[in-house]
């Protein structure tokens, strides 16, 4: 398969802070990759990085062979068609939900890749019926739940038939029927061929959704394999903060064992 | 007021304008005579009788709007209990409060003297009435303009009057993250107030309040620029498009008709 | 202050939504060139903080409670132009949507707050705050100041522009068509409740919400702060190096010091509709004078201005513009003017100070 994105040491800072550090990675194209790290380990920023959203201040980004810098994105050229092939879905569906309606939202992306009208009326019914949200076509985004607007989100992206779909947390606080729902489709893109990078820290959902497993820990990558290999390895989960050592107490014998549990509760 | 505390009576506040948005949205799903025109035409329409009314110099013409806006609250399925809730309790008595003064101090022929020397004048009377009769009507109108039309089509008709596009796209993403900051205010203040144990000074609800809008604020940015990263993502270069999909039919340029020619009779009549 | 509708002459509104029109042409003009595409979203979100803002209920001292408009945070945060937008797309959501505050007199309203608060209160805090560290609590103190003096500028303004309706728009038995009180009432009506509570509700915030910042997030500070920064240093808001408040400033003074002579021309031009004009000029001047006779003496300092205005005009100018009241409206108006006129000399000669002390 061909490498679809290079890393070559990629630093980034944000605010002083370093966020990425020294970061290098390869991905082929069609592979499904989950990015495992705690919180702060610099998830998030990697997949604005690989969306062309942010750019590195050190080494470099490549997206099959071409350099993604700043001025190549100045150009309207390039950046059209970079926007079509690659998606992201955003941690926080309310940053990604910003038009007055759903059927608004889902017309935005063809919108703005100057598509003509009645091809985004079409695009547009077809994508709320696959994601079966047709039914919230004229619902404004502050009278959709959660699950429905995480659906309105991966709608606003799918649309635009995106080669490779990045997703960050995209299970994260949502009810179990929802988070099975989101599953499934990761899986049929997965079946689709479509290039899945999942940025998450849920250790219980990356089995279904990844042939390949990422760990991140302070801005760089820690190790990378497959899922088995990665999961069983207690050491690395602990250095990462994926898993914690939990005391608890039977009787009077107390001890400690790394176990893992959701941390999808916690907001960020 | 103050006795509720800064909490309470802000979340009652937040609480009232969601109830009002949730509530326009059912009227304009009604089928009734306004909401059968183009929303343009509704608009238009309803500001020329707005205009209508602050150019009529005599009562009568005025009086005659206000029944003429009646009509069409009942014609459109207003129930005229919503009407009086919204427009008659706010801007009749309020509009009365400000107005009552006018009528002693107003000078002009007396009409009636008060004991104490105070004198009603004629021309005070006069223009207190006046003045509820114009607000209290042109308050009609506009909130059933506003019942009557949902969000999406006032911004839609005011694209298509030419307004600049960043204009109409900052209303629209204004009016979506205002739902968002009242939740998350209301949060906030909530989850301050289970976590509070007993009355606050006036001062510590000051802060408190500084505190909760200081949040707001920060977090307000830090969406703003998530915002754009996600405009940014899906194509945004600066442009934004609109789907045009508002078509007049007859009915619509008879009803547009209607609304000019009342509002031009009104206007002769009343200079 | 939101005026409704009835409470002004449609006169007035037209005069005063072209005002306002040519405020949100300058500022938006201004704000996509410092901002580029980040405009709308960061003016959109900005505007919905201000909605928000303005439905706290804040308790003050003295047991009273206020609202605060935000202008004032909005000017320390974004600047004239992006308060301006950000205050007038707050109002506007208001008026269309929500039904406080009236469609004709949008224009006025956003006039009032939006445009006149952000200058002033903009003005005021550069001024006093000029030179100051990002944490220092001088800023605290001007942001105090800046909300206290803005929303009391837009409190004048709203009063002028409703005192002068009875005068200018009556009918021929002298009923006011409109706001029925001449300015020695409506004035201090105004200014009293702005004086004491709205102007201390916004002072209070504002100089809360710098403190926050100053605290936890000092980088919404720079862009006002007078201090130029690598645009990739704050990545929030990055000051422009060049894109000064001065020209929007001057551009506004000369519109306030212009517009009661556009409300003065509209208002003769529609009374010149009813063909008794100039019979009722001598009984307006009555009516002025007879005017001041109940309820609050006029101020010395305005009687002597409006002295001044009257003088310098011929004999045979139509006798309304004789009146007192029309020598408070002027300098009512031209005192605002200048007011912004001073401020922007002022904060000119501070800056050549400023950089008289760098060169040595």
């Amino acid at each position: 398969m061909p490498t679809l994105f290079q890393l070559k040491d990629v630093g980034f800072e944000y605010e002083g802070i370093p966020a990425l550090d020294g970061l290098s990675l390869d991905m082929a194209e069609g592979e499904s990759i989950a990015v495992l790290g705690a919180n702060g380990s610099g998830k998030s920023t990697l997949l604005r990085i690989l969306d062309a959203l942010c750019f590195s201040s050190r080494g470099s980004v490549f997206f099959r062979g071409q350099s993604l810098t700043q001025e190549l994105f100045r150009q309207d050229g390039y950046a059209i068609s970079f926007r079509r092939q690659v998606a992201l879905v955003f941690q926080n569906p309310d940053a990604q939900l910003f038009n007055p309606t759903v059927f608004d939202e889902v017309a935005f992306g063809p919108l703005q890749l100057r598509r003509p009208r009645e091809q985004v009326l079409a695009k547009v019914a077809a994508t709320l019926e696959l994601l079966k949200i047709a039914h919230l076509r004229d619902r404004p985004p502050y009278r959709l739940s959660g699950g429905e607007k995480k659906r309105v989100a991966l709608a606003s992206v799918i649309v635009l038939e995106p080669e490779v779909l990045l997703l960050d947390e995209p299970t994260a606080a949502l009810d179990p029927r929802s988070q099975s729902q989101i599953i499934d489709l990761i899986q049929e893109w997965k079946g689709a061929a479509k290039t899945v990078i999942t940025a998450t820290n849920q250790l219980e959902i990356v089995e279904d959704i990844a042939s390949r497993v990422v760990v991140l820990e302070e801005g760089r990558v820690a190790a990378s394999g497959g899922p088995a290999e990665i999961l069983s390895n207690q050491e690395l989960l602990l250095r990462a903060n994926l898993v914690h050592a939990h005391r608890h107490s039977h009787g009077t014998y107390v001890h400690s064992h790394p176990h893992m549990h959701s941390h999808s509760k916690h907001k960020h | 007021m103050s006795r509720q505390g800064f909490i309470a009576s802000t979340t009652v506040g937040f609480a009232r304008a969601l109830s009002r948005a949730l509530m326009s949205e059912e009227i304009a799903r009604e089928h009734g005579l306004l909401q059968a025109l183009d929303p343009r035409v509704r608009l238009l329409g309803l500001f020329a009788l707005i205009l209508a009314v602050t150019l009529a110099h005599r009562l009568t013409v005025v009086l005659a709007l206000f029944l003429v806006a009646l009509l069409i609250a009942v014609l459109s399925k207003v129930s005229i209990e919503t009407l009086a809730k919204r427009v008659l309790l706010v801007a009749l008595v309020f509009t009365g409060i400000i107005a009552l003064p006018a009528v002693f101090v107003t000078p002009g022929d007396p009409i009636a003297t008060l004991p104490g020397g105070v004198q009603v004048s004629r021309q005070g009377l006069a223009a207190a009435v006046l003045l509820i009769a114009r607000v209290v009507t042109a308050v009609t109108f506009a909130t059933l303009s506003m019942l009557c039309t949902e969000w999406t089509h006032v911004l839609k008709a005011l694209n298509s009057f030419r307004l600049p596009r960043e204009l109409t796209a900052m209303l629209a993403m204004t009016h979506r993250y205002v739902f968002l900051l009242v939740e998350i205010a209301g949060q906030m203040l909530e989850s301050r107030q289970s976590r509070t144990v007993g009355r606050l000074s006036g001062a510590e609800q000051r802060r408190m309040a500084a505190r909760t809008a200081g949040v707001l604020l920060s977090k307000s940015v830090a969406l703003s620029n998530d915002v754009y990263l996600a405009m940014q993502s899906r194509g945004f270069q600066g442009e934004f498009y609109i789907l045009r999909d508002f078509r007049m039919k007859p009915l619509d340029y008879a009803g547009l008709f209607a609304f000019l020619c009342a509002s031009i009779v009104a206007i002769w009549m009343g200079r | 202050m939101h005026i409704p509708d009835g409470y002004l002459s449609p006169s007035t509104c037209v005069t005063l939504y072209g005002g306002a029109v040519a405020g949100w042409y300058a500022a938006l003009k201004r704000v996509k060139r410092a901002l580029l595409n980040r405009a709308v979203p960061l003016i959109s979100v900005f505007a919905a903080f201000a909605f928000v803002v303005m439905m706290f209920n804040l308790p003050l001292p003295g047991s009273t409670t206020g609202h605060a408009v935000g202008v004032t945070i909005a000017a320390i945060v974004l600047g004239p132009s992006g308060a301006i937008l950000a205050l007038s797309i707050a109002l506007a959501i208001q008026a269309l949507f929500f039904g406080d505050g009236g469609i004709t007199t949008l224009g006025a309203n956003c006039f009032n707050m939006a445009i006149v608060g952000s200058l002033v209160g903009y003005g005021t805090y550069r001024l006093i705050a000029a030179g100051a560290k990002i944490e220092s609590n001088r800023r605290i103190a001007a942001a105090a100041i800046a909300g206290y003096l803005a929303i009391n500028a837009s409190a004048l303004v709203a009063g002028i522009e409703l005192g002068i309706q009875p005068l200018l728009f009556h009918d021929s038995a002298g009923v006011p068509l409109y706001a029925p009180y001449p300015l020695h009432i409506a004035l201090p009506a105004m200014m009293i409740g702005h004086l004491t509570f709205a102007g201390m509700a916004e002072a209070v915030i504002s100089a809360g919400l710098v403190a926050y910042l100053q605290a936890a997030d000092p980088g919404l500070l720079l862009y006002t702060s007078g201090v130029v920064t690598n645009r990739a240093e704050s990545p929030a808001l990055a000051p422009v190096a060049g894109t000064s408040a001065r020209r929007l400033r001057l551009e506004v003074a000369l519109l306030m010091l212009l517009t009661p002579l556009g409300i003065l021309a509209a208002g003769k031009a529609w009374s010149e509709w009813s063909p008794v004009e100039f019979a009722v000029a001598g009984s307006q001047a009555q009516v002025a004078a007879a005017a001041t006779m109940p309820a609050a003496a006029t101020p010395a300092g305005m009687q002597r201005l409006a002295s001044l205005w009257t003088a310098p005009f011929p004999a045979y100018a139509p006798a309304f513009v004789k009146s007192a009241a029309f020598g408070y409206l002027l300098s009512a108006m031209f005192g605002v003017g200048i007011l912004l006129s001073l401020s922007l000399l002022a904060q000119q000669y501070m800056e050549r100070r400023r950089a008289a002390r760098f060169s040595r």
